[in-house]
Parts: C-alpha cells; sequence; structure tokens
C-alpha cells in the first residue's frame, strides 16, 4: 500500500527534479531562474511535511535510522541552498545542488524502502542526547559541504574572489561542524561502549573527510590553492562525504551500519 | 636548525596528515582488524604528534614574546589564542589516548544477580573494592525487542558499603577512577537432574551437555527460547520470555535419539530412572569495566578543540584582501 509518506517522496523527489532542469535551463534564459526556485521551495514544503508527518507518529527527532538522516538531510540542503541564493545575488550553484538532492532522493527510494513509514521503538544504545547533537552537526556539516561542492563545480572555470570567499566561509562552517560531530559521536560512543574511538570504518572514514578539510582550510591561505585545485580538494571531500555514509553504511561492515 | 624548522611547519604537518589519511583508507580496507596497531601507523601517528607538539609550542613562544604588540587588537588576540587552543586541543588528545593504550584496561564482566566481583580480580586499581549485582532487570517494547537494560550495582570496599546505582546502556557509573558500563546480558538455566537415587541442581547455558550415572543416555542444551512459536521454529518471536521453551536433544553415545522443547518445570524423562526438570531462566548482565587515566586529558582536549575551532572559524571577517597571507604562524 502507499502511504502518505510514499507519496511525499515522489512528489518531493519530482519537484526537485523539475527544480534542477529549470535551474539548468536558465544558463541560457535567465528569465526561469525564478521557476527553478519556486520548485525549489515547494519541494522543500513537501519535504518539510513528509518530516513533520514522520515526527507526528514516530513521537521523536528524525535523526535515527537512515531513512530519517537522508531526509533531513536533504531538507537542510534544499534550505541553505535557497538562503544562500537569496542572499549572494548571483545565480548560485542550483543545477548542481538540486542534482545532489535528486540523487539523494533516489538513494532513499532504492537503498532503503523498507525503512519509509517505519517507526519502532529504538534500541537502548540509541537513546542518548550526544546521539541527537552528534547527528544535528553530522547534518549541518553534511549541507555545508553539500552546498559547497555544488559551488565548486559550477564555479570550476570562474575564479572570482567573492565566490572564493563564499566557499571557504561555508566550508568553515561546515568544518566546524563536522569537528563538533566528531567529538560528540566520540563521547556517545564512550558513554554506550566504553571507548570513544576504535578505528571502525565509520569513524575511520569520517576522520579522512575531516583531514580533507583540514588541509583546505590550511593551504587556502596559499596563494596557489585557491582556485581550481582547491575546489577539486572540495569535490573530492565531498564524494568522500558521500562515501562515509553510503560506502561504510552498504559495502563494508562495522558499529554503525544500524544507524 | 634547519630540520627543525621543517619538522615544526605546517607543511609539514599537512604532509603527514596527508599521509595519515591515505594510510588509514588503505589500511582499514586491507587489514581493519590490525591495521591501526601496527607500528607503521603509530610512527606515523608519533611523527605527527612531535610535529604538531612543536608547531604549538612555537606558537605559544611567539604569542608571548609578541603580547604587547597584539595585545592593542583584541580580535587577533582571541583569534591567536583560539588556534593554539585547538592545535593544543588535539595534541592534548593524541597525548590522552596514549596513555589509555599504554595503562588503560577494559574488560567484560558477566555476572548473576546476586553475586559479588572483586575488582581487583579483573582489572588493576589502586583501592580494592567489590561490586555486587543487586538486581538486573530487562524492561520491554510492545514488539518484544528490549527496551533497557538495567543493571543495579552495589559498591564496597573494606566491608563499608560506598554506594548503589542503576546503570543502563548510555548511563555508566563511576568509581575511584573504574568505570562500569551496562554492554550486554546473556542467560542461564536452573535445572534439576534426578539421577537414579540422587539428585542434583544445575546450572548450564545453551550448548552444555548433561551426563548422568544412571544411564549412558546424554542430554544437550541446545538453546533457551524466550519467546517460543511453533511456527519459528528455533527462532524467538521476541526476546521477552513471554513462552519460554528450551530445546534438547537426547543422545545415545553418538547416536541421537530426539529433540524437544521443554516448558518450566515439566519433569522430561531421559531414562528410566531419569529425569530433567529445567526450573527457570537466570538472566546475567554483562558490563565492561574500564579505566583510562588518560581521560582528563583527551576530555580536555575535545573540550578546547570544539570551543577553539569554532570561535576561529565562526568569527566574523572582513571580505578577502588579496595582499595579506601566505603567513605561517598560528599566533600571527
Ligand atoms: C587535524 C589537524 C588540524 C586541524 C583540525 C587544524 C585546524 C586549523 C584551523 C581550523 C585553522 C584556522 C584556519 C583558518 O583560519 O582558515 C588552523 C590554522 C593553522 N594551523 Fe592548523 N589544524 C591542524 C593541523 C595543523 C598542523 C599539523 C599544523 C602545523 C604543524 C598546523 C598549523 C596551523 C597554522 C600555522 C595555522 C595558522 C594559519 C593562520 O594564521 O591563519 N595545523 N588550523
Amino acid at each position: 500500500m502507499i502511504s502518505i509518506e510514499h507519496l511525499l517522496i515522489y512528489v518531493i523527489f519530482l519537484l526537485y527534479l523539475a527544480s534542477m532542469v529549470f535551474y539548468w535551463a536558465a544558463r541560457q534564459t535567465p528569465a526561469w531562474m525564478r521557476y527553478a526556485s519556486w520548485l525549489a521551495m515547494f519541494g522543500l514544503l513537501c519535504n518539510f511535511l513528509a518530516l513533520a508527518y514522520h515526527v507526528a507518529y514516530s513521537h521523536r527527532l528524525p535523526l535515527t535510522n537512515g531513512y530519517e538522516f537522508m531526509m533531513s538531510f536533504v531538507f537542510i540542503t534544499v534550505l541553505s541552498h535557497l538562503l544562500y541564493e537569496k542572499r549572494s545575488r548571483h545565480a548560485a550553484a542550483g543545477a548542481a545542488v538540486m542534482l545532489i538532492n535528486v540523487l539523494l532522493m533516489v538513494s532513499i527510494m532504492v537503498l532503503m524502502p523498507q525503512q519509509i513509514g517505519q517507526a519502532g521503538p529504538l534500541m537502548p544504545a540509541l537513546k542518548s542526547p550526544w546521539l541527537i547533537s552528534h547527528v544535528l552537526t553530522a547534518i549541518a556539516a553534511y549541507s555545508a559541504f553539500a552546498l559547497v561542492s555544488g559551488l565548486a563545480l559550477v564555479k570550476l572555470q570562474a575564479n572570482n574572489p567573492a565566490d572564493d570567499h563564499d566557499i571557504y566561509r561555508i566550508t568553515s562552517l561546515g568544518f566546524v561542524m563536522l569537528t563538533l560531530s566528531i567529538v560528540l559521536g566520540a563521547i556517545w560512543a564512550e558513554q554506550v561502549w566504553g571507548s570513544y574511538w576504535t578505528w571502525d570504518p565509520k569513524e575511520t572514514w569520517a576522520l579522512i573527510t575531516w583531514i580533507i578539510y583540514a588541509i583546505y582550510l590550511h593551504l587556502h591561505r596559499q596563494r596557489g590553492w585557491r582556485g581550481n585545485k582547491a575546489r577539486i580538494l572540495l569535490i573530492a571531500g565531498f564524494v568522500l562525504v558521500l562515501f562515509t555514509f553510503f560506502g561504510v553504511n552498504y559495502l563494508l561492515p562495522g558499529l554503525h551500519s544500524y544507524a | 636548525m634547519r630540520f627543525y624548522n621543517y619538522i615544526s611547519s605546517m607543511n609539514a604537518g599537512l604532509i603527514l596528515l596527508g599521509l595519515i589519511g591515505i594510510a588509514s583508507a588503505i589500511g582499514s580496507s586491507l587489514w581493519p582488524e590490525m591495521f591501526f596497531k601496527t607500528v607503521y601507523f603509530r610512527l606515523l601517528l608519533l611523527l605527527f604528534f612531535v610535529n604538531m607538539a612543536l608547531c604549538t609550542f612555537n606558537s605559544i613562544k611567539k604569542l608571548v614574546a609578541g603580547k604587547k604588540r597584539i595585545l592593542h587588537n583584541k580580535r587577533q588576540m582571541l583569534r591567536s589564542i583560539c588556534l593554539i587552543m585547538l592545535h593544543s586541543g588535539i595534541v592534548l588528545i593524541i597525548v590522552g589516548a596514549s596513555l589509555n593504550s599504554w595503562w588503560g584496561h577494559s574488560v567484560q564482566l558477566s555476572i548473576l544477580q546476586g553475586d559479588t566481583v572483586e575488582i581487583n580480580r579483573i582489572i588493576p586499581v589502586n583501592t580494592p573494592f567489590q561490586v555486587k549485582l543487586l538486581d538486573f532487570s530487562i524492561p520491554f517494547n510492545e514488539d518484544g525487542s528490549p527496551a533497557q537494560y538495567y543493571s543495579t550495582l552495589q559498591v564496597a570496599s573494606s566491608g563499608q558499603n560506598e554506594l548503589q546505582q542503576t546503570i543502563s546502556v548510555n548511563h555508566p557509573l563511576t568509581f575511584a577512577g573504574v568505570k562500569f558500563y551496562q554492554n550486554s546480558y546473556g542467560y542461564l538455566l536452573n535445572a534439576g537432574a534426578e539421577d537414579g537415587e540422587t539428585s542434583k541442581d544445575l546450572l548450564v547455558q545453551d550448548g552444555d551437555w548433561i551426563s548422568f550415572e544412571s544411564t549412558r543416555r546424554t542430554v544437550k542444551v541446545f538453546k533457551y527460547i524466550p519467546h517460543f512459536d511453533p511456527s519459528l521454529g528455533m527462532q524467538t518471536k521476541s526476546l521477552e520470555p513471554k513462552n519460554p521453551r528450551v530445546i534438547y536433544t537426547v543422545y545415545e553415545g553418538e547416536h541421537m535419539l530426539g529433540v524437544g522443547t521443554a516448558p518450566f518445570k515439566e519433569r522430561i524423562k531421559i531414562d528410566e530412572q531419569t529425569y530433567i526438570t529445567f526450573a527457570q531462566v537466570r538472566p546475567y548482565s554483562i558490563l565492561t569495566v574500564k579505566t583510562d587515566p588518560g581521560m582528563p586529558l583527551t576530555a580536555a582536549g575535545g573540550i578546547l578543540l570544539m570551543l577553539g575551532i569554532s570561535i576561529v572559524l565562526l568569527m566574523p571577517r572582513k571580505k578577502p584582501n588579496r595582499s595579506q597571507s601566505d603567513k605561517e604562524d598560528i599566533a600571527s
């Protein structure tokens, strides 16, 4: 049976897809920008409804399994994109960012259909305020990095200091959030299992991601590292973010595989 | 001097960071169990530690030496201090983690309700003390999955009760530098055996064999099933003891005579003069018992790192000015 939640997910997917197409078309016909933004906003509204509906029957924040995480992640990414678009006034990276969101929606439908519309009780290990703060900061970090990789992709050719400044600031925000997320996750693991770091694959890949962005931030001070080289580093960073989430959950075994 | 300059430089640090990243990626894919314990990886971490410690030390020196100059620029001052906080935070985390790997201990402890354990016997501690498990309970969710595991512990040292506290997953207890975590649980079974003229009480678990004087037959306790449902066979429907059964097999030498599922308190005939009765289940609690002498340093490092990085990177900043840059100095 198709539930309201399933239906909403298809609608969100289609709206984001349409928005992406319009953003793409707006490269030739700038007047279409407006429609692209509106479509993204409608998608965001449905995304919010889906989350609110899920929260209403699960009675907890949507942060505890892969599906809930992804829905929140996509929501925050589109929201940040729209806010950034409004503030920056120059054609942000709509097409690229919406492409990422479309792919994330596809991954929800393909990889975790059995979790849609489900809300079983939490296992004891997941009942922790540390876990909530760990996941919230992870979502903030991932969204910032998604936005930045979209910008980096679109602005690969144009070498404009203002863009570069924006990219650097958003990456900094993402890096702060990733650092908090890793430390909070370590505190949570210590409370549950009695060890804050075990080099399990998820931890290891999160650390590798963190290292990439740390290198970017340090090199950013050097003149040679503001153009394409830096942007490729940022795109690689986001590929690592995705691998830490999907690759580790679906390809490698580990402690985190239930979350 | 040139060597010192290089080994404490940011470039060397970034190269080492990159190497740690690449090594971790390869190591965790090829040898996930042992790579991070190898000498090669530890050597890399050691080099990184030395680099980072020297780099941080240099910048503290610079900050102190140049104090008067920067003092009137409060923002610069704050930024420098926070940069030092965040980098020294990482140094402290590495020191704390090393202390833990050298002198820390962590063991699993299985303990039945009512039992007392001398902590000295399982983990080295400064002041000996005993822990007694007063109560162990598992409340269940509606769907039969465990909602939480609760162990009520009583701590005593030299005959004196020190404290009593209920721990659960995510809520450990600390006493005299030793931390107790609710880790998991297991089951033992109380059974009575009537063996010819004699009878005896047994404490058994899944996989145990029971043998007798009065017969050559033996019984294997195959599996305890808390919520038996015939349609699921050997799978339990949930972990809640709603319909507990014990699956057992009876053997005559190598030859299996049969399989049975016994409810508690049912007298099972094994042979003419031999009976078994499974009386009840005795859940036991599995705790992790841990000491970590590096913890204060690691924790302090974590706090410094989080605070420092938030302030440094979220502090409002002017739009870029192309001419300033390429400075290599945390305290700049
Ligand atoms: C994983 C490890 C590291 C992290 C998370 C980290 C983090 C940071 C951050 C966030 C900044 C501020 C960057 C900015 O404002 O754009 C910074 C600056 C700096 N870091 Fe690191 N760092 C790390 C490792 C190192 C190492 C190994 C060194 C040198 C040995 C180093 C030397 C410096 C220096 C010299 C600066 C100052 C640059 C300036 O004045 O702006 N860092 N670091």
